[in-house]
């Protein structure tokens, strides 16, 4: 309980950390916006991905369910968008159990090879069922209330509210690092079997993953929508922002409590900066990054990290000593 | 630390030297601010929008610049993305610019939009045609460059100017452009008294269109209306000619239809179609020629696109505007541009609001059409140099 | 009459296309079969196909379908390379492991291609890109015909290759069961990298005959990775006979609803399909893991 307690304190200094942000950084909030939105949802999706073990490159659709949900019961029915983004997530949540339920209950890769077809149907219904969806043109949130005069469309009360979300989140994953859920899920990911054994039940666990999973992302693409306030469905559908989601959690490290944080911070911030070096490397280098990773540091940059730590005792000591 | 007298002042020579000499001998630039998709899935078209700028601001400084100072772009990659786009903006925000001119995409052009307007920073779009980044638009937002609706309305008057038409077949794309041009071809199906004989969408990536096309050959249309990017373009008249579809015309409202790649792929099943596009060398405006051959120098040779010709009129216009408001207050710039009234290569530049618009410059588009393996404008008569010939009869054509 | 003659003409439609998915899931489902590795990337290699069709083509003048001869034996060794390279050091890592290395080895694919060749649409106009052969009032596109035919002969040849040869019989071994497999001799790492090896060749071949009737953009294989992963899901996981029949449904399914029900959602019938043989046969309509 000790190390929980420890991990607990981290998680409020990195959020008391972050939210000195918009002080340090006032001409770049939009960047701001990006890291803690992104960062929230790779956490949300490292509840699946990382401590679950199930690879999902379908986030976009849960993504896609809360931003549409949260931008359309605003602008068809004039729904608080705050009660919008609630409904997008309980609905996110219960489409995520009857899919789970459809690929968890199989043995195989069916959940991987499901994401991107699921994610594919819902732009497909997006923009073919226009009456109720806006279809291709997408949607355009113009107007919205200003609860507690709250300006939403402010860029700060976004970082905020972002920043919020991406607390609730590694809450979640603080909890999984030291629950009997999160020990079920890990047991789960490291041997199936075993676990059965054990007397856990696989697809149980796995669904309530997913839809704890599928929640978050949903609240982070509620506050997405409101972010860019345009989107089409091939924006917010998009497969790449689901692998984009999958490789900030990995490079960062999947199935840690701070790893995917980590991983948005270092992609989106070198991508913003590095841009005009780099052009179209961006996604190289991701690919790049992801092979290294996989080969050679499963754990990511804070398994990689832990890894130095670890080691760097012993290594320094002898360096160390001729300087004195 | 032992200061050593001499390396310190080598240093502060060697500064001195790099250092820009005070303002006396040039005087400041004036600096505005340029989105656009260096990279990513639009970076053919930044690389057109880069070329038209290019232009624009050699023109611009060889006479004298703005407000008697050298103009410089600060140039921003949205990397064809919302979030790269608005963190671009915000990046010049706080560099202090009175004006950004930007981007591609209407997908991108519309959330930037937005974000400007919460900002109040004047922006001029450059090159998205969707309708509703100007309608119902803002006081903020100005476009010098052709709406959506305009391609579709467009060629609806050459229909109605060939006559001997009567029903129309619509195939676009699912992407927010070609369905906003779809959705106008339709109501203009309807207000002109045309018949819709089917409307059809198709996914991106779709690399079989028989199955539409046969279906179209059914339905026997006069026209078939094509909304389609490059690569569908290519695919879908090969693919026509496969299935030996031959309605009284194919029209294509510009995008995938309006290049030179168009011709190029689809070879001889190009013949014959029309297409609205927003400027082609063969205007009749002043300087339409001159214009070509200089976009076509700055892009070493390559064949320019209407796209490049509408980043070159933006900052034509830019500059023209700047040069009247006499400051780089934004709201001076901003009346200043409301007040435009300028022909340039590209076309006449008013603002206007009109129909629904606000701060749209009602622009002409043309049509031009494939005629021997090459472009030809066509329509409308008054700014064309050629005239469109209907196909020949099916069974007869090449 | 003319109804008639459409629908012939719309299910001939599907079933050229069909071939076309068919070869690109065989390549998926050999390599799940023999490998239990679920490769994300086939549309990537695809591309890769394409475009090395294409540098032959402008380079060379070599007609695409002359160019099978060069761009199938590199095929097989290039994907051998990237088995042995990238896969096989994580073959015991958990599998979403080997699916993340295969996401990343495309990610690399694609952005070299854009580097490369440029994200403009590139294609090649050869004299017989819009030809057509006429069968009564049916047309059929001479390219894909010709494409088909060199599809079902390499099926047909792989077919052969893993009955009748001692490599085949080996590679079917290791796909039943890897460690009795191992007992009796086979080399079961070897067989790994040349199943891979076969399935990217496949996916390649798929890309050089797409070449005479399609543009490439260096993200043009993303639509048939999909395609490929509803082929063997249909087919049954790692049913390698069972892709032929999936790859032609899907086809014909999808030629079918996009004419008579809705083009717009032409690509959601294979996805409800997927969905719906989850649902009620997962193990896929031809029964799963048969080489």
């Amino acid at each position: 309980m000790e190390r929980a307690g420890r991990t607990l304190l981290a998680v409020l200094v990195v959020v008391a950390a972050l939210a000195l942000y918009p002080q340090l950084f006032p001409t770049r909030l939009n960047l701001g916006v990006a890291i803690v939105l992104f960062a929230a949802m790779a956490t949300a999706w490292d509840v699946l991905g990382g401590w679950g073990g199930q690879l999902s490159l379908g986030h976009a659709a849960l993504l896609g369910i809360g931003g549409y949900t949260m931008a359309l019961l605003s602008l068809r029915l004039g729904v608080a968008p705050w009660w919008g983004m609630l409904a997008g997530v309980a609905l996110a949540a219960l489409f995520a159990a009857g899919w789970g339920w459809l690929v968890f209950r199989l043995r195989g890769p069916y959940f991987a090879l499901s994401t991107i077809a699921v994610a594919e149907m819902l732009r497909l219904v997006a923009i073919n069922w226009k009456r109720v969806t806006g279809g291709a043109e997408g949607l355009f949130i113009k107007t919205l209330p200003q609860p507690l005069g709250l300006n939403l469309f402010d860029r700060t009360v976004e970082f905020y509210l972002g920043l919020g979300l991406l607390g609730l989140t590694l809450l979640v994953a603080w909890w999984l690092s030291w629950s009997r859920f999160g020990y079920y899920l890990q047991a789960i990911r490291e041997d199936q079997e075993s676990a059965q054994a054990m007397g856990v039940n696989p697809t149980r666990y796995k669904i309530l993953a997913f839809m704890l999973s599928a929640a978050f992302t949903a609240a982070g693409g509620a506050l997405f929508a409101l972010y860019v306030s345009f989107f089409e469905p091939h924006i917010i559908f998009d497969i790449g922002v689901s692998v984009e989601l999958a490789l900030i959690a990995y490079i960062g490290g999947a199935g840690t409590v701070f790893g995917p944080t980590i991983g948005a911070v270092l992609l989106l911030a070198a991508g913003d900066l590095f841009r005009n070096y780099f052009q179209q490397a961006n996604l190289l280098i991701y690919g790049i990054l992801i092979i290294l990773i996989v080969r050679f540091a499963p754990e990511g940059v804070v398994g990689g990290w832990a890894f130095v730590v670890r080691r760097w005792p012993r290594a320094r000591r002898p360096a160390a000593a001729p300087a004195e | 630390m032992r200061v050593r007298p001499m390396a310190t002042m080598a240093v502060v020579v060697l500064l001195a030297a790099l250092l820009p000499p005070p303002s006396a001998a040039a005087p400041e630039p004036v600096r505005i601010g340029v989105i656009t998709s260096l990279t990513g899935r639009f970076a053919t078209f930044g690389k057109m929008q880069m070329a038209g700028y290019d232009v624009a601001l050699k023109e611009i400084n060889g006479k004298g610049g703005v407000l008697g100072r050298p103009l410089e772009l600060l140039i921003e990659d949205d990397a064809s993305a919302v979030p790269a786009a608005l963190s671009a903006a915000e990046r010049l925000l706080a560099k202090g610019v009175p004006l950004i001119l930007g981007t591609y995409s209407s997908g991108v052009s519309k959330p930037l939009a937005g974000y400007m307007e919460r900002r109040e920073m004047p922006l001029l779009v450059s090159g998205s045609a969707d309708d509703s980044i100007t309608k119902p638009g803002s006081p903020y937002v100005f476009r010098a460059k052709s709406v959506s609706s305009t391609y579709a309305r467009t060629l609806f008057d050459l229909f109605d100017f060939l006559g001997g038409i009567q029903t129309i077949a619509i195939l676009a794309g699912t992407g927010a452009f070609e369905q906003s041009v779809a959705d106008a071809a339709e109501a203009f199906t309807k207000v002109r008294g045309y018949t819709l004989a089917a409307r059809e969408a198709y996914d991106r990536g779709l690399t079989d269109f028989r199955p539409l096309l046969n279906r179209f050959r059914t339905l026997n249309a006069d026209v078939v209306f094509m909304v389609s990017y490059e690569e569908d373009a290519v695919a879908i008249m090969r693919q026509a000619k496969e299935v030996n579809l031959n309605p009284k015309l194919f029209a294509g409202a510009a995008a995938g239809f309006a290049i030179e790649a168009f011709i190029k792929g689809a070879g001889d099943a190009a013949e014959w179609v029309f297409t609205a596009t927003s400027w082609t060398p063969d205007v009749k405006y002043p300087g339409a020629r001159g214009l070509y051959e200089r976009l076509k120098a700055a892009l070493g040779g390559g064949e320019p696109s209407y796209h490049a010709a509408e980043a070159y009129m933006a900052l034509i216009v830019a500059a023209d505007a700047l040069n009247r408001a006499k400051s780089l207050d934004k709201k001076a710039i901003m009346s200043a541009l409301a007040a435009t009234n300028l022909m340039t290569p590209v076309g006449p530049v008013q603002f206007q609001n009109f129909a629904g618009f606000r701060n749209q410059n009602p622009i002409p588009m043309v049509v031009e059409q494939v005629q021997g393996g090459k472009f030809v404008t066509v329509f409308p008569a008054q700014i064309a140099r050629g005239r469109p010939k209907p196909p020949p009869p099916p069974g007869t054509r090449g | 009459m003319a109804e008639v003659t459409s629908l012939i003409q719309v299910v001939v439609s599907g079933v050229l296309t069909g071939g076309v998915y068919a070869i690109v899931g065989i390549g998926l489902s050999l390599i799940f079969g023999v490998m239990r590795v679920v490769n994300f990337a086939p549309g990537e290699f695809l591309a890769l196909g394409m475009y090395g069709a294409l540098l032959l083509f402008t380079r060379f003048h070599l007609d695409p379908y002359l160019a099978i001869v060069v761009i199938l034996p590199a095929a097989v060794l290039l994907g051998y390379m990237v088995e042995k390279v990238f896969i096989a050091p994580i073959a015991h890592a958990p599998e979403h492991s080997s699916i993340l290395m295969t996401v990343g080895v495309g990610l690399v694919i694609s952005n070299l291609l854009l580097f490369g060749f440029g994200a403009q649409p590139q294609s090649i106009y050869t004299a017989y890109s819009t030809s057509t052969l006429r069968l009564g009032a049916v047309t059929f596109s001479l390219p894909l015909t010709v494409s088909f035919f060199i599809t079902v002969a390499a099926i047909a040849g792989l077919y052969a290759v893993l009955t009748r040869t001692e490599v085949g019989r080996a590679m079917r071994a290791t796909a039943q069961n890897r460690d009795a497999a191992e007992l009796v001799g086979v080399d079961t790492a070897q067989m790994r990298g040349l199943a891979f090896g076969i399935g990217i060749a496949l996916a390649m071949l798929a890309g050089t005959l797409l070449l005479p009737v399609l543009y490439v953009i260096p993200t043009v294989g993303g639509v048939f990775t999909l395609k490929a992963f509803v082929v063997t899901v249909l087919a049954g996981m790692g049913n390698v006979l069972g892709a032929i029949g999936g790859g032609l449904i899907l086809g014909v399914a999808e030629s079918l609803g996009a004419t008579y029900v809705s083009s717009g959602y032409r690509d959601a019938f294979g996805l409800i399909a997927f969905l719906l043989v989850l649902l009620f046969k997962p193990a896929g309509l031809f029964g799963r893991s048969r080489v």
